[in-house]
């Protein structure tokens, strides 16, 4: 257990460290593939429940069966699995962006609930520049997905829950949210890793043409809009 | 005067009703009292009562009309925060202008008005329309539970004339915290409820639906609770604990989410200890205190820092430590109190604070050494000034080796320096300082330190030289050892050392070494003359003064008696008895570890005075060791440096048990005795001084003791018999006395002062029987002479054979057949073997597989199988022999080899009328013998002496087996046949190489019977 922390202390130092590297350097990765990866990576690491959910859970002393069952994700809170991969390239990294720029408030609203030496804010950060980097690179890419029309997304990302006024609630809230964070995570690193897959498959066509538009629209955490009502995520 | 009085008395009353009636009796009392002329009296009276009536009257209104005083506008509110009802009500007296006391009783009810659970007297003073105010904090969650309320009052003033009455009940007003709930199912009461540790803590729930079965739970136990109404149920929770700074979670559960509170437990705030201030510059304030454990929750107490002088406070920043600003009007004396508080409690603590009492300067800096030489340093250093005229008492410490061997005080007012003197070259020491106000001392500021090693200075001693000399040939080889010079004495990193040989006899020649460090000997050969040898221990500055030793060419006196001695806990103590009276001192060497080798040689210098030591270990060398021998030997130095051995000493110690028993060689045995001798035993190397030995002898028959022997029982308990062998030089001894065909068990064990060697390994040994000599005496010889009797027979067999069992007679050495020649017939010869047909030859393979070898064959040998004889038939057989008669087989057993040579063999027809082969009857070894003689004969007979030119000896053989010697088991028909086994030729000396190989067989052809004999 605490090999499998440092294993992931040291990873999430790694990532930090090259994400900083990029930030300092203003510079994004030319470099299609080991972006994509580290993307992946970032997301495989941010859906990790241990960096986040299970401290919290600890910490609140939710750890109960009967509190576990009800900490859960609240439909509205973050896309869907399948709005996800709906999504166009373009689309998939605008939400991803606007939802991380969520999880932003959502985790500096929490600072005070959390464990101290949480990484969660660095690593959404580092994401949401990675994100950025590769939504530049598709926008030069003869990446064949990027030619595809926009499909319409899941809606815009909700504003950051309400709190609620009791502090029960409120732990609960965030418990689900946090569980919710997690699972959008997990979900953003498989559409990742489908997009390798998928580029492995089909090197031969062009690039997207839309995706420059999008990809100018693709800034780090953009201000919030009001997400449309969706279905229901998975539990 | 007295006038006045009443004046003032009448002034009084007025303003204070309450004090009517005492007052009023004063009067009389006052009025009682007067002696005064009646004139005077008279209108006094007369005034009096002037002055009494407007009294009078306001009295009469006070005391006739009841008090309208019943609580007015009676609001009640909640407040969920704190969980308190909120009363406020007026009472409006418009006939009262000032303050009095009233008092309120009030009337809390739960559920409903009937059921009264508080009840109130509060009392204050009341002014005319002033609104009141009163709060009630319910243990139980306002939220659970519908309240009401009603209240009276009554005046309590002690200028209103009793009786003093109630007044009626307000009406009930209803406090209903229900109404402002949602239509959620669940509630849970008190939200976010701050509670001290220790404290009390009831919780409730309130239930929509009546059918929902609820369960509650106070972290992860599932608690019951109290139901108060129909839909609302108590959780009551006495003495809280601190669980988490997040608080302990108590929730419900029924059909729908969960719903819940949070408990926040505070650990209950505890007063600041070790409350102080100080001052580092006189311009700040810095109060510092141990704020104690930690409350526990987020929310962290606040620090307030009141001063009580200047009237000012200020709210600290930090919970262990606050700073104040020093006013500029010469304030030196404050008054703070520190008040901690939180939602719970305030604490505080004060001190009273003298400005100047309480400087703490600041850490001095730029320490530094300078001026570093081998004996001094000049350290300075610089303080923070404290206002324009005060100085500095500064402390400047020098340490060495962590210990702190000098200690100045200087006073300073910037900058600060110091001259250290008596410092050891080439070491390292430590300056450091601190400084305190001069004015008045409080306390010493931070230290600041510095290291610094003085320079080198040439080595200050000697070093302590000894040699070890040996003769090689006659020639002395010295070698040389010194000790390194001590730290104190080298002043430095010695570099090398100097050996200066000095030849005595030769003054001229010199031979100088140098040896560099950190070597600790040298060797040096020499002839036979005298040498004077100088060693000098050289650092970076220079050389240490010299150590001489002076070398004899010829060795000393070596036959000196060891001596024994006793160690001690302190180590070897030793004397010895002077030989000169100019003796410059005394040397006792030992080796460190004298069980390993080389020794590493160790000595001691004592001085001319010195006839006694004791030599213990050196703290920086190996210790001595119990049960290891050290061997001492006690020098004298001459005045000319030359060293005479003086005495020689063994000792321990601490003697030791011997580890092992010495290895016994067992000999001499005999029925009665037998010697044992261990003569390997070294004892010089054992961990005592051998002393003697124990033979231990058990015997199995359990018997006596023998001369000399004593019983004792073992460890085991086992008797044994034990023989002390006093001499340790002793290594042999012989067991006598023991019975024959007995068995023993015999130890051999040395022992020391400590005691003896391990028991464990005893040998056996059985005494053999008494006659066993005598026949070993005669039956060894006997043996002896035997082989040599066969050795000889052997050698000689040739011989024996021709005079003891001779083998056939050679015809041509027969004396008969020379005698033939020579009287009768000169012409007679004896047959050639070229003249004879041989008519078969059996070939009899051997079950050994040898390989046969065929003469005349008409079979190849391959064709041969297994066992079976092959037969070679050189005569007619069955098929192309007409002739009627049986055949003969030869078999050549032996004969002669000058016959074989010639190659000599015979076929003699045989008649039909020859008798057949007799097998039957010689199944009997007789009738074997008895045949083989007949036929010997009959083969002799049948041969005339002048025909014959060959002589067989036929045998006849088993046709059933191959072993001759074995009987037949399954004898066969007699058939007319007699069989021979023919002679073959066997060569005793050179041979042909086939004939060879067949003589490494048993070469014989046998006939088969079934088909040859017919």
């Amino acid at each position: 257990m605490r090999a499998q922390r440092m294993q992931r202390t040291l990873l999430s130092l790694v990532l930090r460290l090259l994400l900083l590297c990029t930030v300092a350097t203003g510079k994004c990765s030319g470099k299609y593939h080991e972006l994509l990866l580290q993307l992946q990576r970032q997301a495989d690491l941010m859906q990790d429940p241990s960096t986040l959910l299970d401290p919290y859970i600890r910490l609140q002393g939710l750890h109960s069966p009967v509190l576990q069952e009800h900490c859960r994700e609240r439909p509205g809170d973050f896309p869907s699995e399948d709005a996800l991969w709906r999504l166009s390239r373009q689309d998939f990294l605008q939400t991803l962006n606007t939802t991380l720029g969520l999880i932003l408030r959502m985790l500096s609203a929490l600072q005070q609930d959390l464990p101290e030496p949480t990484n969660a804010e660095m690593n959404v950060r580092g994401f949401g520049n990675n994100i950025h980097c590769m939504a530049q690179l598709l926008s030069g890419s003869s990446d064949p997905k990027a030619a595809e029309p926009t499909q319409p997304g899941p809606g815009p990302t909700p504003l950051p829950p309400t709190p609620p006024s009791s502090t029960f609630q409120r732990k609960l809230r965030n418990c689900g949210f946090l569980r919710g964070y997690h699972r959008f995570m997990r979900t953003a690193g498989q559409v990742l890793r489908g997009w390798g897959e998928r580029q492995g498959r089909s090197r031969r066509h062009s690039p997207c043409r839309a995706l420059k538009r999008g990809a100018r629209r693709t800034r780090p955490f953009p201000e919030v809009r009001r997400l449309a009502p969706r279905g229901q995520p998975p539990r | 005067m007295e006038a006045f009085n009443v004046i003032i008395f009448h002034n009084r009353f007025k303003e204070t009703c309450s004090h009517l009636k005492l007052n009023f009796s004063s009067l009389h009392f006052i009025f009682f009292r007067r002696r005064d002329p009646m004139a005077l009296f008279a209108v006094l009276q007369t005034t009096f009562l002037l002055a009494l009536l407007p009294l009078r009257t306001y009295q009469s209104e006070v005391l006739s009309e009841p008090l309208p005083l019943t609580p007015e506008s009676l609001n009640v509110s909640i407040n969920s925060t704190k969980q308190c009802l909120h009363l406020q009500w007026t009472v409006h007296n418009p006939d009262y202008h000032q303050e009095f006391k009233m008092v309120f009783q009030i009337q809390i009810s739960r559920f409903k008005a009937s059921n009264v659970i508080w009840l109130e007297n509060y009392s204050t003073t009341v002014k005319r329309n002033q609104v009141l105010h009163w709060s009630w904090e319910s243990e139980l969650p306002l939220e659970c539970a519908i309240h009401f309320v009603r209240m009276r009052t009554m005046v309590d003033d002690a200028r209103i004339p009793a009786p003093r009455l109630w007044s009626n009940w307000s009406s009930w007003e209803k406090a209903d915290a229900q109404n402002s709930l949602g239509d959620h199912p669940l509630y849970v009461f008190p939200k976010d409820k701050l509670v001290e540790e220790g404290s009390n803590v009831t919780v409730c729930y309130i239930s929509r639906n009546h059918q929902d079965n609820i369960s509650c739970y106070l972290e992860d136990v599932l608690i019951y609770g109290r139901q108060l109404d129909q839909n609302v149920w108590a959780f009551e929770f006495k003495n809280v604990s601190f669980i988490r700074k997040t608080g302990t979670n108590f929730y419900c559960k029924g059909q729908g989410d969960p719903e819940g509170v949070v408990l926040l437990v505070s650990k209950v705030l505890e007063e600041p200890r070790d409350f102080s201030c100080e001052t580092q510059d006189l311009k700040t304030l810095t109060c510092t205190w141990d704020p104690g454990n930690d409350t526990g929750l987020i929310q962290l107490p606040s620090y307030t820092l009141f001063e009580s002088f200047s009237g000012k406070k200020t709210l600290c920043k930090h919970r262990n430590r606050c700073d104040w600003q020093v006013t500029q009007d010469s304030q030196e004396m404050y008054n703070f109190t520190l008040v901690a508080e939180n939602y719970f409690r305030k604490r505080s603590v004060s001190i009273l604070f003298n400005l100047i009492h309480g400087v703490h300067p600041m850490a001095p800096y730029s320490l530094f050494p300078k001026s570093v030489s081998a004996t001094n340093a000049t350290v300075t250093w610089k303080v923070y000034s404290i206002g324009s005229s005060s100085a500095l008492l500064c402390q400047l410490q020098l340490l060495g080796e962590g210990k702190v061997i000098q200690q100045h005080n200087i006073s300073v007012r910037v900058n600060g320096e110091y001259l250290l003197s008596e410092l050891k070259p080439d070491t390292e020491y430590m300056a450091r300082v601190r400084c305190a106000y001069a004015d008045h001392f409080w306390k010493w500021s931070e230290l600041i330190s510095q290291n610094f090693t003085t320079a080198e200075a040439a080595p200050s001693e000697a070093p302590d030289v000894w040699r070890d000399v040996t003769f090689v040939s006659g020639h002395p080889t010295v070698t040389l050892f010194w000790k390194p010079l001590s730290k104190v004495h080298a002043n430095g990193k010695i570099l090398f050392y100097n050996v200066v040989v000095e030849n005595l006899d030769e003054p001229s020649s010199l031979k100088v070494l140098s040896v560099p460090a950190p070597a600790n000997s040298t060797k040096v050969t020499l002839n036979q003359s005298s040498y004077q040898i100088y060693v000098t221990a050289h650092n970076s500055v220079g050389p240490s003064p010299a150590s001489a030793v002076a070398i004899s060419g010829h060795p000393g006196n070596e036959n000196v008696e060891e001596g024994r001695m006793n160690g001690t806990e302190d180590g070897f103590p030793m004397s010895w008895k002077p030989q000169s009276r100019n003796a410059t001192g005394y040397v006792v060497e030992w080796c460190d570890s004298p069980q390993h080798l080389p020794c590493v040689l160790r000595w001691k210098n004592l001085g001319p005075t010195n006839t006694d030591t004791v030599i213990s270990s050196e703290p920086s060398r190996c210790a001595f060791r119990p049960g290891v021998r050290y061997n001492f030997r006690i020098y004298e130095i001459s005045t000319k440096r030359m060293a005479h051995l003086l005495e020689k000493k063994a000792g321990y110690l601490k003697e030791l048990a011997p580890s092992y028993n010495p290895k016994v060689n067992m000999s001499n045995l005999t029925s009665h005795s037998f010697t044992l001798s261990w003569k390997d035993y070294p004892t010089e190397s054992q961990t005592g001084f051998i002393q003697g030995y124990y033979v231990y002898l058990k015997s199995k028959t359990g018997e006596k003791c023998h001369r000399g022997f004593e019983k004792t029982f073992l460890t085991d308990n086992s008797v044994c018999c034990k023989y002390t062998i006093d001499n340790p030089d002793q290594k042999t001894f012989v067991v006598k006395d023991l019975q024959p065909e007995s068995a023993y068990e015999f130890l051999v064990t040395p022992y020391t002062s400590a005691g003896e060697g391990p028991l464990d390994d005893f040998r056996k040994v059985t005494t053999p029987d008494e006659y066993s000599h005598i026949l070993i005496h005669i039956i060894l010889p006997m043996v002896f002479f035997v082989f040599v009797i066969m050795i000889i027979c052997y050698l000689k067999s040739q011989w024996l054979k021709d005079k003891c069992y001779p083998d056939i007679p050679d015809p041509y050495k027969s004396s008969v057949l020379s005698l033939i020649k020579f009287k009768e017939n000169p012409h007679i010869t004896i047959m050639n073997v070229n003249d004879c047909v041989p008519d078969a030859i059996e070939v009899v393979n051997k079950p050994e597989g040898s390989k046969m070898q065929f003469v005349g064959t008409r079979k190849s040998p391959t064709e041969t199988k297994g066992t079976k004889p092959a037969y070679l038939d050189l005569l007619p057989t069955e098929k192309n022999y007409s002739g009627p008669g049986p055949c003969i087989c030869f078999e050549n057993f032996t004969y002669n080899q000058a016959a074989s040579d010639l190659g000599y063999c015979g076929h003699f027809p045989v008649t039909p009328q020859a008798p057949h082969c007799q097998l039957g009857p010689l199944t009997s070894p007789e009738n074997l013998l008895k045949t083989l003689e007949q036929n010997y004969m009959n083969s002799l007979g049948e041969i005339p002496a002048g025909e014959a030119n060959l002589n067989y000896v036929s045998q006849l053989a088993s046709p059933m087996s191959g072993d001759r010697e074995s009987p037949p088991t399954n004898p066969p028909e007699p058939a007319l046949c007699s069989e021979y086994k023919m002679q073959m030729a066997i060569p005793l000396g050179l041979a042909s190489p086939a004939r060879s190989e067949n003589s490494s067989l048993s070469s014989t052809a046998l006939l088969d019977p079934r088909e040859h004999c017919h």
